[in-house]
């Protein structure tokens, strides 16, 4: 947990004019991280309106191809032949708020404001070879991907404070899983009062690569053929030495 | 300790692989298999992408095997002139291979293929070869056993060459073909196909066990150098950093296999080598009859869209 923090300062403003604002600092972060094996922490904080109000926050994660395979008996033998092939599947969700999500709102509005991994678009699948429907599918992919730590829920993660005057401060924080994938992860900041949503706003961090692990990824995808042979020509190089240092040495 | 993967995209513990690496290493360098038949399965259940681990497995046999092919040539046990052989059909047939392979993609019949190709290879190889073998080492009955390198008709084809270091004065119809079919089922279960060319190389054309291990590893550097090649240009999956970590324990594995299989004798070696590929051939059946506890899963790594 302590290997790697990065700190992200997503401010909020308070605009004393339109108390309902809740505005936030668009520019958007390039964060570049070197993921270590527990993973890149990722710290929000900023400020609210105080008084009765909640805050959820949503993380959506860059897209990713996904493939759900339904397996069924051929002559005794199982086999997954059906397949039902996603192409905007996020790579990673996380919703987290202030308290228990029903105490904030009711189910009813986390369905309109599309909020909750239930609620989170999956976009079209394409299915073949099989009869079963995509909502079968996709909810199989929710809970895998929720088994996996892809999508969480983390209900009362956020932490309110009073601060200085009428202003009010929040903090969370998440984890962002050492195979992340690399592109803008959109966050999204709503701001409730007695059950409804008040306002809303958004920002995006940029994920990316540090040193050189990024340069090597970087090779591979400018210079294809390229990195193919280097590979083959160290790979051949490592075998040959260790050959001959066996022999030489009479390791063995 | 933890390093970075830049393709597959993950951390790992290399020590792990280290030791993976090494094992895979021992059992190439004893039976002249590439090992990816067996590695591959073991990278995905590490968490490496399906694509990733069949990729830079491929990179890393290709200095696993050169590493083994060194220490058997220095045993003067490879036969250069018959690989050769074998490697022009091996080349012809992944082509078709990969035709095939793509053609039954289209139509949805890809998993049952590669699913059955492999049941079938591994449990039928593995049964014969186990038999042979245990019946060679007298195990089934006392009474005269037939003599291993007999020449047989298929071996009397027109072309005929000699290949002094198998010690065969055979037609080169045979190894062309045998090549060729390996080529083709490699390329469908992805594979370097070195379970299924030495049992050919024994059987068929009646090599010694002794020169079969080395020209085998001979030919699969050459096979899975150019899979590498195709990999890296087409997919871009070939992880540099996870296969020489592979290799650093599987080059020093195969050196040890190498000194273990001067060990061994032939039928005992063939009988160890039959014994591995059995199991693996039934976990891969009972994975098949098992009924699955959901129905429904998630394919790891995405499959092919």
């Amino acid at each position: 947990m302590n290997t790697y923090f990065k700190i992200i300062f997503i401010l909020t403003f308070l605009c004393a004019q339109a108390p309902l604002d809740l505005v936030i600092d668009t520019n958007e972060r390039d964060v570049q991280i070197n993921p270590g094996i527990s993973g890149t922490r990722v710290v929000l904080f900023g400020a609210t309106p105080i008084g009765r109000r909640d805050i959820m926050i949503e993380i959506v994660g860059p897209p990713k191809n996904q493939t759900m395979q339904e397996k069924r008996r051929f002559f005794g033998i199982w086999l997954g032949r059906g397949k039902s092939y996603y192409t905007n599947v996020p790579s990673y969700y996380n919703i987290l708020s202030s308290k228990p999500f029903m105490e904030i709102t009711s189910q009813k509005n986390l369905n309109k404001l599309g909020l909750g991994i239930e609620n989170l678009p999956l976009g079209k699948a394409k299915i073949k070879h099989s009869t079963v429907k995509q909502v079968k599918f996709d909810n199989r992919l929710r809970s895998e991907m929720y088994d996996k730590g892809q999508f969480l829920e983390k209900e009362g993660n956020v932490i309110l404070k009073s601060g200085p005057g009428k202003v009010g401060l929040f903090k969370t924080e998440f984890l962002l899983p050492p195979n992340s994938l690399q592109g803008k992860y959109f966050i999204r900041y709503f701001l409730f009062q007695n059950g409804e949503a008040i306002s809303y706003a958004e920002s995006s961090i940029d994920l990316k690569q540090a040193g050189f692990a990024r340069l090597i990824w970087l090779f591979a995808n400018k210079f294809a053929l390229l990195y193919g042979i280097i590979a083959i020509i160290l790979s051949g190089l490592l075998g040959w030495i260790v050959s001959i240092l066996f022999t030489r040495l009479k390791l063995i | 300790m933890e390093l970075y993967l830049p393709i597959a995209e993950l951390s790992i513990n290399p020590i792990i692989f280290l030791i993976l690496g090494m094992l895979v290493g021992i059992l190439s360098g004893m039976f002249g298999v590439g090992g990816g038949f067996l590695m591959t399965p073991l990278l995905i259940l590490l968490g490496i992408p399906p694509a990733v681990a069949v990729a830079s497995e491929a990179n890393h046999i290709v200095g696993s095997s050169l590493s083994g092919t060194i220490g058997h040539l220095k045993r003067n046990a490879v036969d250069i002139k018959l690989g050769n052989l074998l490697l022009v059909g091996g080349m012809l047939g992944s082509f078709v291979g990969i035709s095939i392979f793509n053609s039954l993609i289209k139509v949805g019949l890809i998993d049952l293929l590669i699913t059955l190709t492999y049941f079938l290879f591994l449990t039928s190889i593995g049964s014969f070869m186990l038999y042979e073998s245990l019946d060679s080492m007298g195990f089934f009955s006392k009474k005269k056993r037939s003599k291993p390198y007999h020449h047989s008709w298929i071996m009397g084809l027109p072309f005929r060459m000699r290949f002094k270091k198998s010690g065969l004065y055979i037609s080169i119809i045979p190894p062309l073909t045998i090549g060729f079919i390996v080529g083709i089922l490699a390329s469908i279960m992805g594979v370097g196909g070195g379970f299924i060319m030495i049992p050919a190389m024994i059987y068929i054309i009646r090599m010694p066990t002794s020169v079969v291990i080395g020209t085998s590893l001979y030919q699969i550097i050459f096979v899975t150098a150019i899979v590498t090649l195709l990999h890296s240009y087409h997919n871009q999956t070939v992880d540099i950093v996870l296969a020489l970590i592979l290799l650093l324990g599987g080059a020093v594995g195969a050196q040890i296999g190498v000194k273990l299989s001067s060990k061994l004798q032939g039928p005992m070696l063939r009988a160890s080598l039959a014994v591995l590929v059995l199991s693996v051939g039934i976990i891969m059946a009972s994975d098949l009859l098992i009924r699955p506890s959901e129905t429904i899963t998630l394919l790891i790594g995405g499959g092919s869209h």
